[in-house]
């Protein structure tokens, strides 16, 4: 049974503004899906209309096969974690785990019970009597985990609920964020504007853009198949290369003197989408297209080379190569490259949309 | 900074041990004139050190009557003072804290409107309408009563406004966590916004507590029975009597203990009071 369906869901604010145009969204039972996309592009605000924090004004929500739309947040049995914690200053840890079951009138002794529980789970044991401001960014985090994960709601909802921590514990509390949703089995949505943090922990991504679900997908289909020029730009890291181009009689062209095997049947302006890492070096006979270096990023395991592809020299095409271990390329030197055409992108140029 | 200027530091304490004896001079003598019997100042010289009236004194103004003309005891004066200094007090922050909480969260139509209307009540204190407020509290038949005390004196402007202040800081996200949580309106005033304002209430409770305990001019109007005088007004009575001389002892014996509950809330309340005004604990 699906748990959360969204249906043609949008908004548009009293003045006129549409945030949302509309999004369909089936979420499966335990499934954990990330909502990713640029800063502004809707991903908060989708994500409060779930929580009821923002009102809906088209389309219709409903939570395990009951439409929501018009009901209270507290009321939709959902729980949210939110990007500051929100944890209650006065109250100590146990308290403001306990402060949601208190409001549902539950008895005293239960609630004693589960955030026990919770606590122990969470390694919250030590913290119970503390207050918000004696904790660390990392254990506050985890208290505002517990006191959603303490109601056993039907919905989890995290909106960016690492990006103020640091580098380290995000990566931490992502893999412990992980593994919790797949013990407690719960319905999860989740926020982010971080790549990696949606690559990693997502069942199935959407990608937001302008309101607009993009592309809708689990992480590897969206890397290796992504619909639209924005979802190529915007999974993986660096973004992939869209060199322009013109498609036909089996022929890629790039610049009157370079053209390329073309194996894909479309004629017209495309855009080439190859990804950084599937660029090869190779020597000057072999080699599709040669790039001058610009810059190197040695970071150990790999090395980016950023450059401008030698096509013609109107266009100065920036292109981006991504290389296993430790290379030492001369700066303002020619690097020739090889484009496998199996991991070729190709994208209508006037559209965006995928074409091969 | 850290200077080392012996100089300098003398000086300086110099000054503000000068400063302390200026302020403190006048409190000396009245607890000295205090202790002395009435005659004592008939011949124009100050005594600066204790007589020997202190229990008589302090005990008939306190139980008997406060003399010169008033003819009740100053404790009563004292609790007169007291229910009305704590009902404006508390009636200031009752009222503000809500009218605070009305505009800072909730969305109704001409809520600017009603923030401004509040606070252009800054420019209308007691004594600009006193003649229209003597008129209504009249018309109610408040006079000699502690609601005429209290009730003319506890709209404030300025505390609606520090707590508009100190709940705009409030952050969103708490206010939805809690609407998540299934706080309603009133659960989170109660649970969240009042312990979050618990140094601001004591601060403005300070502040207030002395403006509703110095208040003159309006119990002076409204009150014409000695069971309602109030301490502060009382001590102008007692200066001018009619016939005979001023009983200097007794006016400084009434004049001390009008000083004593202000300085005690001060005292008392002093560390939370700093907190309130300079320290944001959210």
């Amino acid at each position: 049974m699906s748990d959360v369906v969204l249906k043609n869901l949008g908004k548009t604010y009293p003045n006129g503004y549409q945030a949302i145009p509309g999004v369909d969204l089936t979420i499966e039972e335990g499934e954990f899906i990330v909502l990713v996309g640029p800063s502004g592009c809707g991903k908060s605000t989708l994500l409060r209309m779930v929580a009821g924090l923002e009102s809906i004004t088209q389309g219709e929500l409903s939570i395990k096969g009951s439409r929501v739309n018009e009901k209270e947040p507290a009321e939709r049995d959902i729980a949210m974690v939110f990007q500051n914690y929100a944890l209650y200053p006065h109250m100590t840890v146990a308290v403001n785990m306990a402060y949601g079951l208190k409001n549902r009138g539950v008895p005293k002794d239960e609630i004693a019970t589960k955030v026990n529980g919770v606590a122990t789970m969470l390694g919250l044991n030590e913290l119970l009597e503390r207050k918000p401001k004696q904790l660390s960014g990392g254990q506050r985090q985890r208290v505002a985990m517990g006191r959603a994960m303490v109601r056993d709601p039907k919905v989890f909802l995290f909106d960016e609920p690492l990006s103020n921590l640091d580098a380290k514990l995000r990566v931490q509390m992502r893999v412990e964020i992980r593994e919790l949703q797949r013990k407690l089995g719960t319905t999860t949505l989740y926020v982010t504007h971080d790549q990696v943090e949606a690559m990693t922990l997502a069942d199935r991504l959407v990608v937001l853009n302008k309101g607009k679900a993009e592309q809708i997908g689990s992480p590897m289909a969206l890397y290796e198949k992504p619909a639209t020029t924005f979802v190529a730009t915007f999974i993986g890291s660096p973004a992939m290369n869209l060199v322009p181009a013109h498609a036909g009689h089996g022929e890629l062209c790039l610049a009157p003197a370079l053209r390329l095997f073309n194996p894909y049947e479309y004629e017209g302006s495309v855009l080439l989408g190859i990804r950084p890492e599937h660029i090869q070096l190779c020597s000057e006979a072999e080699a599709d297209l040669s790039m001058h270096v610009r810059a190197v990023e040695s970071l150990g395991a790999e090395t980016l080379i950023h450059g401008i592809l030698v096509a013609d020299e109107q266009h100065q095409t920036p292109i981006v190569v991504r290389l296993a271990g430790i290379h030492y390329p001369e700066i303002g030197g020619r690097l020739w490259l090889q484009l496998p055409n199996q991991h070729w992108h190709l994208f209508d140029q006037t559209s965006q949309q995928r074409v091969n | 900074m850290i200077e080392n200027r012996p100089w300098l530091t003398l000086v300086s304490h110099l000054s503000l041990l000068f400063g302390i004896a200026l302020v403190a001079l006048p409190v000396w003598v009245a607890l000295v004139a205090s202790t002395h019997p009435t005659e004592a100042f008939g011949s124009g010289q100050i005594p600066l050190w204790f007589g020997d009236q202190l229990s008589e004194n302090w005990g008939q103004v306190l139980f008997s009557s406060a003399g010169n003309g008033i003819d009740v005891p100053v404790w009563l004066m004292m609790l007169n003072s007291l229910i009305m200094a704590l009902g404006i007090t508390i009636g200031k922050i009752a009222i503000s804290i809500i009218s605070a909480y009305a505009i800072v969260f909730f969305r109704f139509p001409l809520r600017g409107l009603a923030f401004w209307v509040i606070f252009i009540t800054l420019m209308l204190p007691v004594e600009v309408r006193i003649v229209p407020t003597y008129e209504v509290v009249a018309n109610l038949e408040l006079l000699n009563s502690y609601s005429g005390l209290v009730l003319p004196l506890i709209a404030s402007a300025t505390a609606t406004f520090l707590f508009r202040q100190c709940f705009m800081t409030v952050p969103g996200e708490l206010v939805e966590a809690a609407r998540i949580d299934g706080a309603g309106p009133i659960r989170f005033f109660f649970d969240i916004l009042l312990p979050l304002s618990r140094t601001n209430i004591a601060a403005l409770f300070v502040i207030m507590f002395i403006y509703g305990w110095n208040q003159y001019l309006w119990p002076l109007i409204v009150t014409t029975d000695d069971a309602y005088y109030t301490l502060v007004m009382s001590i102008k009575r007692m200066l001018s009597v009619e016939q005979g001389d001023v009983q200097w002892n007794q006016v400084m014996v009434t004049t001390l203990l009008a000083m004593l509950p202000p300085v005690a809330v001060v005292v008392g309340m002093q560390k939370l009071f700093v907190k309130g005004l300079v320290d944001a604990e959210k």
